[in-house]
């Protein structure tokens, strides 16, 4: 038996544990680490099954090329010589904003890095981007724009201190587990308020002092409206708003225009409601907002985001333990991913792609010339431009659109549009069905790496067990392909050598190392070798300075409900299963729990259809109709649905709406109509 | 009083010499400091510190393994190890939990799988001045072979079974000890876990007696996150789910530990759950051990290892509860 301290690749709580593994190189338990910060010996049911997928027999365990239709085992060589040749050739026909890179916020930092470095420095696009497009793409632009940065301003520690906690939008205790423990245990211990304005009746919801059940998609009256009630009734921060704080006036403009009695009727809830919220929330010593994906997945989420930011800021929230504006980021490393510029903007540490200098000092540090300063495509507008024809060619790391992205039929036509599609995965997806070349990766498990986790925490991530058959860990894949296609600034000896580099050219990483993390990550900025990591942004100035106030109206979802679809349709994640499923539903446990495509149904709803709790039912869109099964619960409002993203013979990704909000192209995961129908 | 009394350089010694006969466990620290039973030499020695926080019988009954392997048309079962185990670093309590899981894969179905390791394994207690944060650990007395009491520093040795005791006479030095620190710790050890018996004991008669009512369940489960942690640290949790996996040849199956914290638990085919309703999971939880066992065993089987206590994320471990249950409606 051999154990290896890892980091969890499920949520981005970024929990770390030992993996067991016997003398048959095979992973056959998980012992929490009871040293470890965030996980303090515990952990999640997830976590708990953390290893029992990698030695699935599913496995993708040699790479695949499609002749004449049919998928053929081929050796490395010849995979990756019909990549790079296929890429070119799709670039030289199209110019190089044809094809397009895709990250993954699985993978690790390191690979991540090499993704966005192959994108730009080999093939000279800035058309790399990742899953952070569907969960906080929002959130990167609309805290950057009013706090100076877009990452999580304080540490899961403080969850323990503040006096009143306003949860908007997550589900922490299925999504971020050991986060929404230390919320349920401030608030049963300590006696911290708490505050859960979600439609759905979350479990935080049942220990809430206040439960506000508002209409979906109607974030901005209801946030707009808190602060008019806090600005009516002096409880506003002032010095607060006139030392560190600018555009305050805009902002009073803009929310006296949302008094409770009007915002109420948009939201679909009481007024007495808002004064209550934001009397509770003013009134803490310490208040800290904590939200998620039920704020940014809107065609308004940059708005929502910047009314989280804007009430935080007037109540004097922000720099301190306890307060803050948290956004919970959901994947393992979909921080990480952010932080290492697989995004078409930016290159890593958020150094903007159209600024010359910047490119400068890259092309320097890379040994390249004319670095790409146009920025075209992100995860969302590729595919379409692949539907539309003018994207031809598409290299996926680790990620599954069919799956994720919304209107899967529209995101199949992409596809099948595209003249050349390369897929690198563990398992095969409704993705990699598409694809021209498939190349087989490696899980966490068999290698090393750096996941970096919502409290901005740069950890290990070490390997415990050889590669599966010819399986090989990504970063290694992406080196031979720089390599193939001429490049000779991607060699490495190892990871290690790849995180100097990064600390090299990005200064929020300046000063991290594989030595310095070796036990125990540091929290970004962390700019160089001696610095100690930050818990807390934004102490005793804002990173841009002074917090911009920066207010935003009302704009409706794009598609509600009528009278041919009545329901709103909203979409997540459930406890038990991850994103698309093909980890967990390779997990003895985490599969039988919830082994069907499900939708939550209100009992009301269900009663006047006649559905019976369990049974089968269909839920259509004006996109298309899947049949899941009714888990008839008081958890579901009347009149709205909730359907998990995890099952792909019930993908609620079929239903949705493939509608973007206008700035961070995030699309519309919340809210779409929808109508129902008993299967018989 | 002669007794035998080892320096931790000694008993790292005797180890390291038992190694020729067993397979030798001890508590060691990983490499971030968590302790966990491994081999010598797989960290440094951490005798000290009290409990260890992994599932103490997971030595015997491990996450997951195989109990089975198929191939050709014929079914083998795994192999018994070549030498038996020698664990170090039970507390007097987990060797209770072990003595009845003892009892528990005996009954009725010998479960070879787990008496493959565990015929013929010698168990080492440790006690004495040791505890977390230099609290005493209580004094085992004869619930395992061999003992080691920590006077904070050295360890008394004592043997109960004859394993043991030829074990001890392999040692051969003795020592004289001071009568009065054996005696002073044995004393202080017979104060320790009577409140939290106690506590358990008034427990399981209102959960007999049936004087619990179900909104207390509701907003004990309403805290609970279905982690499985609590069932996955305790000792005593012996259940597992089972599942088959190909490997190049055959079909191997695997069992892994399983948790009633889970809905699917007990969920039938038809969709029907007995146990379906948070609530009642986690009533079950309380409920087996203080209730349902004391009328299938005769006696309660928590033993006070404090693991489920330690591991909830949300504090509502079995002494946590009982304390409210007991609180609210004793
Ligand atoms: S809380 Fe998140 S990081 Fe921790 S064990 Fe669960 S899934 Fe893994
Ligand atoms: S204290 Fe908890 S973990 Fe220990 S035996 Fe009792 S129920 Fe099991
Ligand atoms: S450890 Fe606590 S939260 Fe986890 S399943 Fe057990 S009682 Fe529930």
């Amino acid at each position: 038996m051999k154990r290896t301290l890892t980091t969890c690749p499920y949520c981005g709580t970024g929990c770390m544990f030992y993996l067991l593994v016997d003398d048959k190189d095979t992973l056959v338990g998980i012992e929490p680490s009871s040293e470890h910060v965030t996980a303090k010996g515990q952990l999640c049911v997830k976590g708990w099954n953390a290893h029992h997928f990698v030695n699935h027999p599913d496995r993708l365990t040699t790479p695949l090329i499609r002749k004449n239709g049919i998928l053929e085992e081929v050796g490395w060589d010849e995979a990756l010589d019909l990549v790079v040749s296929k890429l070119k050739q799709a670039q030289s026909a199209g110019g190089k904003d044809s094809a397009m890179f895709v990250s993954s916020a699985k993978t690790t930092n390191e690979e991540n890095y090499l993704m966005m470095k192959l994108a730009r420095a080999v093939f000279k696009t800035n058309n790399i981007d990742h899953c952070a497009r569907l969960c906080h793409s929002s959130t990167v632009i609309g805290l950057m724009e009013t706090l100076g940065s877009g990452a999580m301003t304080n540490s899961i520690d403080c969850m323990e201190k503040a006096d009143c906690i306003f949860v908007t939008g997550p589900n922490t205790t299925e999504q971020h587990p050991l986060i929404g423990t230390r919320i349920i245990e401030n608030v049963t211990k300590n006696g911290a308020k708490l505050i859960v304005a979600d439609n759905r009746k979350i479990r935080l919801a049942r220990l809430a002092d206040i439960h506000v059940r508002w209409k979906n998609g109607t974030d901005v009256p209801f946030l707009n409206s808190i602060m008019n009630v806090i600005i009516a009734e002096g409880l506003e921060d002032n010095e607060f708003i006139s030392k560190r704080t600018e555009n305050y006036e805009e902002l009073k403009i803009v929310v006296a225009d949302y008094p409770p009695e009007k915002a109420a009727e948009i939201c679909g809830i009481t007024a007495q409601e808002i004064v209550d919220v934001a009397r509770m929330f003013a009134a803490a010593k310490r208040a800290m907002i904590v939200y998620s994906m039920g704020i940014t997945q809107h065609t308004h989420g940059v708005d929502n985001v910047k009314c989280c930011a804007n009430l935080a800021m007037l109540t004097g929230n922000v720099g301190s333990p306890g307060t803050g504006v948290n956004p919970l980021r959901g994947q393992n490393n979909v921080q990480g991913a952010c932080d290492m510029g697989a995004l078409p903007n930016v290159f890593s540490g958020y150094q903007k792609v159209t600024d010359p200098d910047v490119r400068k000092k890259f092309e320097k540090a890379w040994r390249v010339r004319n670095l790409p300063g146009e920025i075209v495509h992100t995860v969302t507008t590729a595919i379409n431009a692949a539907a539309e024809g003018s994207l031809k060619a598409m290299y996926i790391m680790g990620e599954n659109p069919m799956m994720s992205d919304p209107d899967q039929n529209h995101v199949r036509e992409a596809l099948e549009k595209l003249d050349f599609l390369v897929v690198q995965d563990i398992f095969p997806t409704i993705t990699s069905d598409y694809a021209d070349v498939i190349l087989p990766a490696t899980t966490y498990a068999e290698k090393d790496g750096t996941f970096t986790s919502t409290e901005r925490r740069v950890q290990r991530v070490s390997k415990a067990i050889e590669p599966i058959n010819q399986s090989r860990p990504d970063w290694q894949i992406l080196c031979d392909i720089a390599a193939l296609a001429g490049y000779e600034g991607m060699k490495y000896d190892s990871v290690s050598d790849i995180m100097d580099e990064i600390a090299s050219v990005t200064p929020i990483y300046g000063g991290i190392s594989y030595e310095r993390i070796d036990m125990i990550g540091l929290q970004w900025p962390c700019p160089d070798r001696n610095h100690p990591g930050t818990k807390i942004l934004h102490v005793d100035k804002f990173s841009r300075g002074l917090g911009k106030f920066s207010p935003a109206r009302y704009r409706p979802s794009v598609e509600m409900p009528d009278e041919e679809y009545p329901f709103v349709l909203s979409t997540g994640r459930s406890y038990f299963h991850f994103h698309s499923g093909t980890m967990t539903r390779r997990s003895q446990l985490l599969d039988r729990e919830q082994r069907f495509p499900y939708v939550e149904i209100s009992p009301q709803d269900a009663a006047e259809h006649a559905i019976a709790p369990g049974s089968w039912m269909y839920v259509a869109t004006r996109r298309g109709e899947v049949k899941v099964k009714a888990n008839v619960t008081d958890v579901a409002k009347k009149g709205v649905l909730f359907m998990p993203f995890h099952y792909k013979e019930g993908p609620a990704n079929l239903l949705t709406i493939n509608a973007l909000d206008p700035v961070a192209n995030i699309p519309e995961y919340k809210v779409c109509a929808a109508k129902i129908r008993k299967a018989q | 009083m002669k007794v035998l009394v080892l320096t931790e350089q000694k008993l790292m010694e005797f180890l390291a010499s038992a190694r020729t006969a067993y397979d030798v466990r001890v508590p060691v620290s990983l490499h971030d400091g968590t302790r966990v039973i491994g081999r010598l030499g797989e960290g440094p020695l951490a005798i000290k510190g009290g409990a260890i926080n992994q599932k103490i019988t997971s030595i015997f009954f491990p996450h997951m393994e195989t109990v089975l392997k198929c191939s050709n048309g014929g079914f083998e079962s795994p192999e018994p190890a070549p030498k038996p185990m020698l664990v170090v670093g039970f507390t007097k309590q987990d060797a209770d939990c072990l003595e009845f899981i003892d009892r528990f894969y005996n009954d009725k179905f010998r479960d070879d799988v787990y008496f493959n390791k565990r015929d013929n394994a010698v168990i080492v207690c440790v006690s004495g001045r040791c505890g977390a944060n230099g609290k005493l650990l209580k004094v085992s007395g004869d619930n395992c072979d061999m003992e080691l009491i920590c006077d904070g520093q050295d360890y008394i040795v004592r043997a109960y079974t004859d394993v043991g005791k030829s074990l001890i006479e392999d040692i051969g030095s003795t020592e004289i000890v001071p009568e009065e620190t054996l005696e002073q710790i044995e004393k202080e050890s017979d104060q320790l876990c009577v409140e939290g018996l106690d506590l358990l004991n008034a427990a399981s008669k209102l959960l007999l007696e049936d004087k619990v009512p179900d909104e207390f369940w509701q907003s004990i489960s309403d805290r609970c996150i279905a982690c499985t942690s609590c069932n996955l640290a305790c000792p005593t949790c012996t259940c597992f789910d089972v599942f088959d996996r190909t490997n190049g040849c055959g079909i191997d199956r695997w069992r892994i530990w399983d948790s009633c914290q889970l809905d699917g638990f007990m969920r039938e085919a038809s969709g029907h759950n007995p146990m379906g309703q948070e609530l009642i999971r986690t009533r079950r939880r309380i409920h087996h051990k203080l209730a349902a066992d004391v009328t299938r065993w005769g006696h309660i089987t928590c033993y006070q290892c404090g693991r489920c206590d330690n591991v909830c994320p949300t504090g509502i471990g079995i002494m946590s509860v009982c304390k409210e249950m007991v609180e609210k409606y004793g």
